[in-house]
């Protein structure tokens, strides 16, 4: 009987379930189909516009610039103040602006469903380099705002001469090291590294601490050798084109050499997460970790009673840090011309007013890259970062170069055997050279 | 006139119930499946602004040579194979035994059901601390390092740490189907077996299992298409790893469409699953349903 009742009450549900999608596929579907017709005589761009309107009902388009703005982007960690940033800026300007939230993790799939099926935002970020490239129809030339002569040398996302993305900030990587632990004068080179690491575990810590998140375990610590090259780009390629063995490669003997002194001296990655990996080196049981200045938010619960700093990977002879821009501002250009307009708007403001600068420096707490845009509210390992910017020693971030998708899909599963096996580094070598061919194939 | 009417009418009753799932089928599984026929031949990294090249039958050919895609398929066929016969003894087991006299009958139905509501996902970051973290630390402080250590970091055990939840998860579904299986076969069929003299197990393997053949042929079918086509625990337990050791059939093509933006590939590689996954099914379904007994 009661069987008979619950099997009653499933399939009410699923009818009703059924009546629902339905309902919502009825719409969407008339929409399309208007949209087919209104698009058929003036090509995208009017496609987009009625993806847009159905979207968010009532008529964004009409009148001259677009009164409503969309902004979704990829770093969670300032979510909230972008919020806050929305009702600002539609106080001082009348604009509103919707932002959508993300993990994080999906977010550049999620970008692509909304891009594909013209519900796209108006602003969005992306990681300047493969993934730009791949998305450059949906691109629009930023060149005209007013700021763009002011970035820092380098750092806004270029094609073929045309500024298209206004970088966030920039980040810096390295070694961030316990300066009661560590004397990062005394690491010069590959074995100083190694011979830190075995001191360290006499001692009873871990002279480096990664985790096993793909770009923390190996894509951040795998770009020094890359960007130590002469053209990182170029280099890549030909690594791609199995014209160069990495085995073969002087920097990457040395980065094997170390990652190898790694596994043999100090905890397994595979077996800490980024919470772990923060905390022991909080906690002084570790005396540095593999990360930039990003992680420092991760300290806020700890009371740190130690100094850190920032230093380079020593192997062959390395004296820079990787500062790159993690991710950029871009307009989508498939959205109509007032909403294109607006998002322009949002930018300029952003980057030159005053409460936008504000938010930029003292809410988002990013590293100046604007000429005459100052922050005195940096947090420590953010100013660490400054002083390498300064004197120029930095390198470009290569692995924003790599195949689509290489880091999650290739390298791991490599840095997982090495790992977890006693491989030798000329076979993990060997290893990462078939990986870049493999992920080049597909491309 | 009036007949017509009659039948006019019954057809709107039957409209009404076929046509809203017809419409929902056809545009999230028939259209859809169609296009993605199409896309297969075709070399396209899935946004519309960007270029799809006709590559013919190319993709399905770089299929037989793609050893990542091969090894995904021998971990998937490993895994199904052991995975079925574990949840299906399992989940045979809980039935024969929740539909005894047992006093706590109904309290271990619902317990044993449980885990099959919980979901995959969240199930794969349970276990995942369970098999990762917590075997670990009691390897460490009992010395038992042989079963106890960090299953997730090695290939083999990894794959046994799926095919743990994969049954934790779906022997309790499975046992639902056995029930009713069971609670169907008569008693006096097993009442005059017994008067005749047959034990427990003579019972079991002559009369009950003979009259559950239907159910063999659901349960068989469903664990069948379920461990073929898992993906949920595979992501958040094991991600693949270590070493791709544990990556899937599912996994591969959703790696494959989304992480390396190969949507044309990865749609050939898709059609390819869904052959197989028929193909194998319709086999069973066939082989059991002819085993299958009238009363």
């Amino acid at each position: 009987m009661k069987l008979k009742k619950v099997c009653g009450l499933l399939m009410g549900t699923v009818m009703m379930a059924s009546m629902l999608l339905t309902g919502c596929g009825g719409p969407k579907d008339a929409s399309g189909e208007s949209n087919s017709q209104e698009g058929s005589g003036q090509e995208q761009s009017a496609e987009g516009e009625g993806g847009e309107t159905s979207d968010d009902g009532a008529g964004s388009s009409e009148g001259g610039s677009a009164n409503k703005i969309i902004v979704f982007q990829s770093k969670v960690e300032i979510t909230d103040q972008l919020e806050a940033l929305a009702e600002d800026y539609q106080e001082e300007t009348g604009v509103e602006v919707e932002v959508w939230g993300t993990t994080g993790d999906d977010y550049f799939q999620q970008l692509k469903n909304r891009l594909a099926n013209n519900q796209g935002p108006t602003v969005f970020s992306l990681a300047p380099g493969t993934e730009s490239e791949q998305m450059k129809s949906y691109l629009e030339d930023l060149s005209d705002l007013s700021f763009v002569g002011q970035l820092a040398e380098g750092m806004a996302n270029e094609m073929d001469g045309k500024v298209m993305g206004i970088p966030y900030t920039t980040e810096g990587f390295g070694v961030v090291y316990n300066k009661s632990l560590i004397d990062a004068e005394a690491l010069k080179s590959t074995d100083d590294f190694i011979n830190m690491l075995k001191e360290q575990q006499e001692a009873g810590l871990a002279g480096l601490g990664l985790s096993s998140e793909s770009y923390f375990l190996i894509g951040h610590i795998l770009n020094a050798p890359f960007a130590m090259q002469e053209d990182p780009e170029a280099f890549i390629q030909e690594v791609i084109d199995g014209k160069v063995k990495l085995k073969d490669v002087p920097e990457f003997q040395e980065f094997a050499k170390l990652y190898d002194a790694l596994r043999t001296y100090s905890y397994n990655p595979l077996e800490a997460n980024y919470d772990k990996e923060c905390g022991d080196f909080a906690t002084g049981k570790s005396a540095a970790i593999h990360q930039g200045n990003w992680c420092w938010s991760m300290f806020a619960d700890y009371d740190i009673d130690f100094e850190m700093g920032l230093a380079p990977l020593p192997i062959s002879g390395n004296d820079k840090i990787t500062a790159a821009v993690p991710t950029a501002w871009y307009v989508n250009s498939q959205a109509s011309a007032e909403e294109i307009q607006a998002g322009k708007d949002f930018l300029e403001w952003l980057y030159t007013s005053e409460t936008g600068t504000n938010y930029l420096m003292k809410e988002f707490g990013f590293i100046p890259i604007v000429e005459g845009m100052e922050n005195d509210t940096l947090d420590p390992l953010s100013t660490a970062v400054i002083p390498y910017l300064e004197s120029g020693k930095t390198m470009g971030s290569a692995l924003n170069a790599f195949p689509a998708g290489m880091v999650d899909v290739y390298l791991v599963p490599v840095a997982e055997g090495f790992f977890t096996t006693d491989m030798s580094t000329d076979e993990f070598l060997d290893q990462l050279t078939d990986a870049f061919v493999q992920a080049g194939e597909g491309n | 006139m009036a007949k017509r009417n009659k039948n006019l009418k019954n057809f709107a009753w039957y409209a009404l119930f076929v046509f809203p799932l017809l419409f929902v089928f056809a545009t999230v599984v028939l259209i859809p499946f169609v296009i993605g026929v199409g896309y297969s031949f075709f070399s396209w990294d899935g946004l519309p602004l960007n270029p799809k090249i006709f590559v013919g039958l190319d993709n399905f050919i770089r299929l037989l040579s793609d050893s990542r895609f091969l090894s995904s398929a021998v971990h998937t066929v490993i895994f199904t194979l052991v995975a079925i016969v574990t949840i299906n003894v399992l989940g045979l087991a809980f039935a024969l035994v929740v539909t005894t006299k047992l006093k706590v009958r109904n309290v271990a139905r619902t317990m044993l059901f449980m885990p099959y509501l919980i979901g995959g996902l969240i199930l794969g970051y349970i276990w995942k601390f369970i098999v990762g973290d917590a075997f670990a630390s009691i390897g460490e402080t009992t010395g038992w390092g042989g079963i106890f250590t960090n299953w997730l970091l090695d290939g083999k055990l990894a794959l046994a740490a799926m095919i743990v939840v994969a049954t934790w998860q779906m022997a309790g579904y499975i046992m639902i189907i056995y029930i009713t299986g069971i609670q169907a076969i008569p008693d006096d069929v097993v009442e005059a077996a017994q008067v005749d003299g047959a034990g427990f197990w003579q019972t079991l393997f002559k009369i009950k299992f003979p009259l559950l053949m239907p159910s063999f042929t659901i349960c068989l079918f469903m664990t069948l298409s379920n461990c073929l086509k898992i993906f949920d625990v595979n992501l958040s337990l094991t991600g693949g790893g270590p070493q791709n050791a544990t990556e899937m059939f599912a996994m591969n093509i959703y790696n494959e469409i989304f992480s390396l933006n190969n949507y044309g590939y990865g749609q050939a590689k898709a059609i390819v699953f869904f052959l197989i996954v028929a193909l194998v099914t319709l086999v069973q379904v066939s082989i059991t349903k002819k085993r299958e007994v009238e009363m």
